[in-house]
């Protein structure tokens, strides 16, 4: 028999005004890679804070490598042996590797002064143990996302980690990347008898890694299961509660004229540098072009420029045939185009106004909400917001609660309902299900493929791969700025090629 | 606000309120005074003589149009502190348009008087807002500084080109024709017809901020620039728009000072009255309607301590203490609530979670 490595026993976690953990009780044995699925808000990230000790339990008792946890403190948590990789990584940009690593345990000379040679030196012993390979001497803002992880995961292990939990490790990855990450995943833990519990909410990435699954949904644990004898599907029930049916989305039509065109675009980012470069496009009506990129490659500016967030610096952007280049989003929704951006939370809604407020921005200049042209209607806007609200089956607080206390699934439909409103035969769609729960994801795809199939022209960028293989008609790969690649045939392979800069082709020019 | 926010808001405020005059009762009796004595001269202060009422009645007026012009600002995330010197710059524009026009109609000269206020405010308020918009200047910094050079300035010109020949003051402007003088409404007060005016812009700010479609852009605009600048809206001219009427109330402010109360323009027009309107505004968080209401209780606070200065001899910087210190609660209050609200919260999902757990025992 192996050992435990961790042990929850009736784990309560109790936020104000909900229950974010309830009785979970887990064993996660030493040497396994266990996964932990479920829904947005279903409690896997707090249990996971409780066993890092960012958060103290309610009530319950945490026992790590046998030891019953008493003070719950990251401190503490890692001085048993747990280590924890976030989402977003916490390194320091413009310090190397090996600086990175040895932070807060720095090898000394004379006792102040910081010993860099010694500190690659570990770093390099560290590297060779474990067989992940990076330079010590690389300043971290040099790497690729994939090796900054590589990094972090390095951190854990400086510090002793033996229980490693990875906070969706993937979401920044190619394919490729996530190859490498789950063989480095699988080394560790056979060699060093590691334990590995990784937190995600893509099924066919549970399959391929973990031993055993552990489904939380509302708090609970719905169950836990060897991850040979289940497949996604079950999954997915397990984690909405329901069957999930993936519909084979119904795309009807053909493209028609063009309603997009960007020619030879060059933007610049927030630091100054070029983030799109000489970049052209063209999507047409009935159409999903969707963009597959790594974070930071220029589709976020690219987004911004077309509709009007972002000024460019040269090129040529057309919408509906009119030049719109360097023009307000105002002017440029005028023209019939509507955009969901990709940070909900800072440009999509205004948290803290209402519901119906925030559904009725942008129409709120319109005769039917404005009696004699100025006064407000108020009984028309709520039946208005009403209307929006039950049609996107945004169940919640109601019309007049608060955008910024919603779910971030409902925030999200208080922000797809809104744009998709407009009934604008152009749509630009960012990270449309970014932390949206599986049962919103599906509703929102639905809604996307109705635009497409009416014959809107939509412009689709996601981080989620298999989000852009579902909807899109065709495929653009960029990276640093510039389209890799063009696909009307899909395999994930090839795009995650392009993704990494690889051109199709010899010789191409874009 | 919410109603529920609402009914927990005042309740701090009075809560809060009641601890400032505590507070106040015992510096007042550590400096040798009795407390009841000077709070009751307080009272009678502000309202034992109907000329005190009238000169409480101006000043409440002039907090809550400063007040207003105040929130107007913060409507649109603006913290327009350059009031004072807008206000200022309006007076002595408004005063000097009725010394020059002398002679003509008052059904001319005061609208001229007006018009010239309300354009000197809010041309004075626009320096800030354009700073703001186009190169994104701290609006903070450059009030200020304005608010210096106004002040400076106006002293200038009435102790200079604008100077009052006829009478031996230091710095004062020439003195306006009885006949253009708002009409006192109770006699040897400051109260002019002036607050008619003023209750009707009153009106109109609340009514345009909270019923019409500009308004509603305003709120989004000051909620989050950003989500307002991605929806359409031109977020800029909106700023520059706020910033102008605010502009031009506390220019408004300082006409009325003049052709109500002064009759001609000196340092005495304002004592930092925009100051005090800003902290009334700043205590009611910016709520129109609070703003109203509060400037009421603070103006009957000031003339009360005022007569209390006068009948019992104590200095009238008590009210000074009081109102600092209700600011200071309401600006603890919203982390000591929030605060005590998640205890609570705690408690009761510790409690849910024993009950549920008996019943799954029993």
């Amino acid at each position: 028999m192996r050992d435990t490595a961790v042990k929850f026993e009736h784990i309560s976690m109790a936020f104000p005004g909900v229950l974010a953990n309830d009785d979970v009780s887990l064993e996660i044995q030493r040497g396994e890679v266990f996964a932990l699925v479920g829904e947005n808000g279903a409690g896997k990230s707090t249990l996971m804070n409780i066993l890092y000790g960012i958060n103290t339990p309610t009530d319950g008792r945490v026992f790590i490598q046998g030891r019953e946890v008493e003070r719950f403190d990251p401190k503490t948590a890692i001085g048993l042996g747990v280590g924890m990789v976030h989402q977003h990584f916490m390194l320091v940009p413009s310090f190397t590797v090996a600086q990175n690593i040895v932070m807060s345990r720095e090898p000394r000379r004379a006792r102040f002064l910081f010993d860099n040679a010694k500190a690659e030196a570990l770093t390099q012993a560290l590297v060779e143990e474990y067989g992940l390979v990076v330079d010590p001497s690389a300043p971290v803002e040099e790497l690729g996302v994939g090796l900054q992880q590589r990094v972090e995961i390095l951190k854990t292990l400086f510090r002793g980690a033996e229980i490693l939990i990875l906070d969706e490790p993937t979401a920044v990855l190619t394919p490729q990347e996530t190859d490498e990450l789950f063989a480095v995943i699988r080394r560790v833990v056979k060699e060093r008898s590691m334990t590995v519990i990784i937190i995600t909410h893509k099924l066919y990435e549970v399959m391929a890694i973990s031993d055993r699954v552990g489904v939380m949904r509302k708090g609970r644990l719905v169950g836990v299961k060897n991850t040979s004898e289940v497949d996604e599907k079950q999954l997915a029930s397990m984690m909405v509660g329901r069957p999930v049916l993936y519909d084979q989305l119904q795309k009807t039509g053909s493209p028609g004229e063009e309603l997009i065109r960007v020619d030879d675009l060059v933007v610049r980012d927030n630091r100054g540098l070029k983030a799109v470069n000489g970049l052209s496009l063209s999507v047409r009506a009935g159409e999903i072009l969707g963009i597959a990129a790594i974070e930071g490659n220029g589709q976020s500016e690219l987004l911004e420029a077309i509709t009007g967030m972002r000024a460019p610096e040269s090129g040529r952007i057309t919408v509906r045939g009119q030049d719109v280049t360097g023009r307000s989003p105002g002017d440029i929704r005028a023209v019939g185009l509507a955009h969901v951006p990709e940070d909900r939370l800072s440009t999509g809604v205004s948290r803290s106004a209402s519901v119906s407020h925030n559904l009725l921005t942008g129409k709120h200049r319109e005769g039917r909400f404005n009696a004699f042209g100025f006064h407000q209607r108020t009984s028309t806007i709520q039946r208005y917001a009403q209307e929006i609200y039950d049609r996107f089956d945004m169940r919640g607080a109601g019309i007049d609660a608060t955008v910024g206390d919603l779910s971030g699934g409902n925030m999200q439909k208080v922000v797809i309902a809104r744009e998709f409103s407009f009934d604008t035969p152009v749509l630009v769609i960012a990270q449309p299900t970014r932390g949206v729960d599986v049962g919103a994801i599906e509703f929102i795809h639905t809604r996307i493929i109705e635009k497409r199939n009416q014959g809107c022209a939509i412009l689709l960028c996601s981080a989620d791969l298999d989000e852009v293989f579902r909807l899109s008609d065709r495929i653009i790969t960029i990276y640093e700025g510039r389209i890799t690649g063009e696909f009307t045939s899909f395999s994930k392979e090839e795009i995650g090629f392009r993704m990494t800069g690889t051109r199709q082709g010899e010789g191409e020019s874009t | 606000m919410k109603n529920r926010d609402k009914g927990s808001y005042f309740a701090s405020l009075a809560l809060s309120v009641l601890l400032a005059f505590a507070i106040g009762a015992v510096i007042l009796a550590v400096a040798g005074f009795n407390p009841v004595q000077a709070y009751a001269a307080m009272v009678d202060g502000a309202f034992s003589n109907v000329r005190h009422v009238g000169d409480f009645l101006e000043y409440a007026m002039v907090l809550c149009i400063c007040g207003l012009a105040c929130v107007l600002g913060s409507r649109v995330g603006i913290f327009n502190v350059g009031g004072e010197g807008q206000l200022l710059l309006g007076a002595i524009a408004a005063c000097q348009v009725g010394v020059v026009m002398n002679g003509q109609s008052k059904w001319l000269v005061l609208p001229c008087a007006a018009l010239a206020a309300m354009a000197v405010g809010g041309f004075y308020a626009l320096i800030p807002g354009v700073l703001k918009v186009k190169v994104k200047v701290n609006e903070v910094i450059t009030t200020i500084m304005l608010n210096t050079i106004a002040a400076s300035f106006c002293q200038f010109l009435a102790k200079g080109p604008w100077k009052n020949p006829n009478r031996n003051m230091v710095a004062a402007t020439g003195q306006l024709d009885p006949q253009y003088w708002f009409t006192t409404l109770i006699p040897s007060s400051n109260l002019s017809t002036a607050i008619l005016i003023a209750a009707v812009m009153a009106f109109l700010t609340w009514y345009i901020m909270q019923k019409t479609a500009v308004g509603f852009e305003m709120k989004l605009t000051g909620q989050n620039p950003r989500f307002a600048f991605f929806s359409g809206i031109k977020t800029d001219k909106i700023v520059i728009l706020c910033m102008l009427i605010s502009g031009a109330m506390c220019g408004l402010v300082g006409m009325f000072r003049v052709y109500g109360v002064e009759h001609l323009y000196r340092s005495s027009i304002s004592n930092q009255y925009y100051f005090e309107g800003l902290t009334v505004a700043m205590i009611a968080r910016y709520d129109p309607v609070t703003v109203i209401l509060l400037s009421f209780f603070f103006a009957i606070l000031k003339i009360g301590a005022q007569g209390m200065e006068l009948s019992a001899g104590v200095p009238n910087q008590i009210y000074l203490i009081i109102q600092t210190v209700i600011i200071f609660f309401m600006a603890a209050e919203n982390g000591i609530f929030t605060s005590v609200q998640a205890g609570a919260q705690r408690k009761k999902a510790r409690a849910a979670l024993a009950r549920k757990e008996e019943q799954s025992h029993g």
